[in-house]
């Protein structure tokens, strides 16, 4: 079959996921469209990886997962010390930093 | 040497149908206004991406999928979700201020994707009883430790490095041996 | 039948050949860090803080002399094709390492806010509450930031070497997080603070997100991710170009956002004045660093054949040009002198990306000659604004510091000095810096690039000179700031920085030659 399918799949799921990373306001659903991009960015990874016949580039859906992990520990982290202080999670809120 | 699972036409039509599924759940994620809505719509998508994974003989991969994002993941947004109190029910959170500029950028961007791909696979197939390698276990970690070896040690001491980093900045109150120090 | 077949063929399983002397500056600095984990565990606390400050600028120190033993020996690529030990790379992480050892010893400061570091007591307690000033008073403090900081020097280390872009994407985000965490820390201001972590990790992420689906392009462009194979496929196409070029624009988005570049630059201000005063010194100058390395390596042995340079060259020309006049237009209005020195590291990323856009081996050596006179500089500036303090922390109102040259000469005189360093008067380090840049670009043939960037100098003298104004020529506040007395450690960095900034405006011979000679070595 056309591998492009696939591809066109990914494409379409990192623009959505961008476009959500734009338009939605709460931190944690910003960082799932995030997430969304990254899963994007795999299944490229593996359309490619199968198209060129080698497994690199399964490997490398491998390590972006594992770093996503450490990724979401991180940002929940974050957000839940801000909302500790300022009981919002709105990105919106965080608007003491101005020009 | 794989034969793929399925027959070239059940391939394609299994396609089709997990491609549409992950398609509407992450149109969902994005646009849904219940926040815990768009983090089991987000499981879906996950989930169905694990299983084009395994149309793409992405065998472990598929597992790992599962495990990391639909098992570990999810639950962790869950849980953020939760102690964020966000609220039950739908939010008014989706800016509409910024939809069009929003609307302009994202079908740019998609066709921008699309085209380059179109110009790219044009005359690409997949021979689907082509000689491909397997992703199974033992490959991916034969591949894995004989040249990636540097970064996947890097990727360990990352894992360290958010554990503890994560423990430092939600710390708070006494702790046992804290309080008598 | 079949996969028992494919299995049986990787039955007999090589361990791989991993060349741990070329790696040793990288082990050493990830070693340090988890040994600090350690330290954490099962130091008393009390004496935590001394174990890990001591622990960290050892293990900086052992890196320099790993890297020290490493230079001169042949360019190579070690580690399966992952990192590569070339001039360039062990001039950067030399550099990055003399970088980190100044910024630890100002990171480190307790005397100047009542025996506490920068970092808050404890993370998660609510600024002001009980609670915190409970901990305050038992003398808790955050010392976990040492092993954090030090991982994000691993990845620093890292970055500039990576010779595919798996390794250099895991060395990205190995240097990111343990920033993002520790920008949220700060002990005055908090919820500024946490602002700023969250923006940085937010927009930090998106950017990565950007990082790895170019480098998904290049892979399927090339067929491996491995920046030496990329640039045969680029030498030889095979396919269509679209795929590489937007591979190549979706990187670059991710790496010009770590630089700092013009339109990825917003977080830039809001994280400099947010993160902790110590913490941002670090950041502008060492983070900068790595992120050229990485751009002149993807740039240079990724892309650096001609068709391809044809391309991708009147691009970064632009976002130079952007960079340059937005760095320099907006650090004209600001009031808070933390915004303002960010807005001068984005205008001199901008004169940075003038030597990259280059790609002669002049350029890169002027590059290198610029990253650490510039790194050295702004860490010393940053130190200097630790020490003006108010009640609620660092004084950063520009209007705060009226008169200081007069309450506080020597203060005020070494911020001077870098100030002027940036504002490029002769006989500064900078100046010859930025000289070596200009002619690097005329020779090369975008003397547009050059006027563009001497108007911005001229623009951005403007508002360096206004701080020296304000500080020397101006009456001092009745209620004005408090000077901080420092430790002899931060003295020590700041008569380092602003001794280095003068010399090597004076005498830049020996760096220049060292840059030269690391310059034109690059493992392909």
């Amino acid at each position: 079959m056309n591998p492009d399918n696939y591809l066109y799949l990914s494409a379409i799921l990192f623009t959505l996921g961008a476009l959500g990373v734009l338009i939605r306001r709460n931190a944690i659903v910003v960082f799932m469209c995030i997430e969304l991009m990254l899963n994007a960015a795999n299944l490229a990874f593996v359309t490619f990886s199968r198209m060129h016949g080698a497994l690199d580039g399964q490997v490398i859906a491998f390590f972006t997962m594992v770093v996503a992990a450490a990724e979401v520990v991180v940002g929940l982290a974050i957000i839940i010390s801000v909302f500790r202080t300022r009981r919002s999670a709105s990105v919106d809120d965080a608007n003491l930093l101005k020009y | 040497m794989s034969h793929g699972y399925l027959s070239p036409t059940g391939l394609e039509i299994a396609f089709v149908l997990i491609g549409l599924v992950t398609l509407g759940s992450g149109l969902l994620v994005v646009t849904v206004k219940n926040l815990v809505h768009a983090a089991l719509w987000l499981l879906v998508c996950m989930g169905s991406i694990a299983v084009e994974y395994l149309l793409l003989t992405a065998e472990l991969l598929a597992w790992i999928q599962v495990l990391i994002y639909a098992g570990a993941i999810i639950v962790l947004f869950l849980f953020g979700l939760m102690l964020t109190r966000a609220p039950i029910g739908p939010t008014e959170e989706l800016n509409v201020r910024h939809r069009w500029p929003a609307l302009i950028v994202g079908l740019g961007a998609a066709g921008t994707l699309v085209t380059v791909i179109v110009q790219a696979y044009q005359h690409t197939w997949f021979d689907p009883r082509g000689a491909v390698p397997l992703g199974s276990g033992e490959a991916l970690g034969t591949q894995l430790f004989k040249y990636w070896v540097l970064p996947f040690e890097v990727l360990s001491v990352l894992l360290l490095a958010a554990l503890v980093g994560a423990i430092v900045l939600s710390r708070r109150g006494r702790d046992t041996e804290e309080a008598e120090a | 039948m079949s996969i028992l077949a494919a299995s049986s063929t990787t039955a007999t399983f090589v361990a791989p050949h991993v060349e741990f002397g070329k790696l040793s500056p990288m082990l050493i600095a990830f070693g340090t860090a988890t040994l600090g984990i350690l330290v954490e565990a099962f130091a008393p606390r009390k004496q935590r803080y001394g174990i890990q400050v001591g622990l960290a600028l050892v293990g900086i120190a052992a890196s320099f002399a790993a890297v020290l033993a490493l230079a001169g020996t042949t360019a190579s690529v070690v580690a399966q094709g992952s990192v590569a030990v070339d001039g360039t790379t062990l001039f950067l992480q030399g550099t990055i390492l003399v970088i980190s050892f100044v910024a630890f010893l100002v990171i480190a400061e307790r005397k100047t806010d009542q025996n506490q570091d920068a970092f808050a007591a404890q993370g998660a307690s609510v600024p002001g509450s009980a609670a915190e000033r409970e901990t305050t008073r038992r003398g808790w403090q955050t010392t976990e930031v040492y092993p954090l900081l030090m991982f994000s020097v691993g990845g620093m280390l890292l970055f500039p070497a990576a010779n595919d872009l798996l390794t250099m994407f895991v060395a990205l985000e190995a240097l990111s997080l343990p920033l993002y965490l520790v920008c949220g820390l700060a002990r005055h201001r908090r919820l500024l603070s946490q602002e700023a972590a969250l923006k940085y990790f937010l927009l930090g992420a998106f950017s990565s997100a950007f990082f790895l689906y170019g480098a998904a392009m290049l892979y399927g462009y090339a067929g491996s991710v491995n920046l030496a194979v990329i640039a045969q496929h680029v030498a030889h196409p095979t396919a269509g170009s679209t795929l590489l070029y937007t591979g190549v624009a979706l990187l670059g988005m991710g790496l010009l956002f770590k630089v700092g570049a013009a339109p990825f630059h917003m977080w830039t201000p809001d994280v400099y004045q947010g993160a902790p005063t110590p913490v941002t010194g670090f950041m502008a100058a060492a983070t900068k660093i790595a992120a050229f390395g990485a751009l002149v390596r993807v740039l240079d042995v990724g892309l650096g054949v001609n068709s391809a340079e044809n391309v991708w060259r009147p691009v970064m020309q632009a976002v130079a040009i952007i960079t340059m006049i937005v760095g320099g237009v907006l650090a004209l209005t600001q009031r808070d002198i933390k915004r303002m020195l960010a807005y001068s590291a984005i205008l001199n990323a901008g004169y940075l990306l003038i030597g990259v856009t280059s790609t002669t081996a002049q350029a890169r050596a002027a590059v290198l000659f610029y990253l650490p006179v510039y790194g050295v500089a702004i860490i010393g500036a940053f130190a200097v604004v630790t020490l003006v303090r108010d009640a609620g922390g660092e004084a950063t109102d520009l209007s705060r510091w009226a008169g200081l040259g007069r309450r506080a000469p020597i203060p005020a005189a070494l911020l001077a000095v870098f100030l002027l360093a940036f504002a490029g008067i002769p006989f500064t380090s900078i100046f010859i810096g930025k000289f070596a840049i200009f002619q690097a670009a005329l020779a090369a043939g975008s003397p547009d690039l050059v006027i563009v960037a001497v108007l911005a100098s001229a623009l951005a003298a403007f508002f360096y000179l206004r701080v020296v104004v304000v500080m020397f020529f101006s009456d001092p506040l009745p209620q004005g700031p408090t000077i901080a007395h420092p430790s002899i450690a931060v003295k020590t960095a700041l008569a380092v920085a602003a001794f280095a900034t003068v010399a090597l405006g004076v005498a830049p011979s020996l760096l220049l030659h060292l840059a030269n000679n690391s310059a034109g070595i690059l493992a392909k």
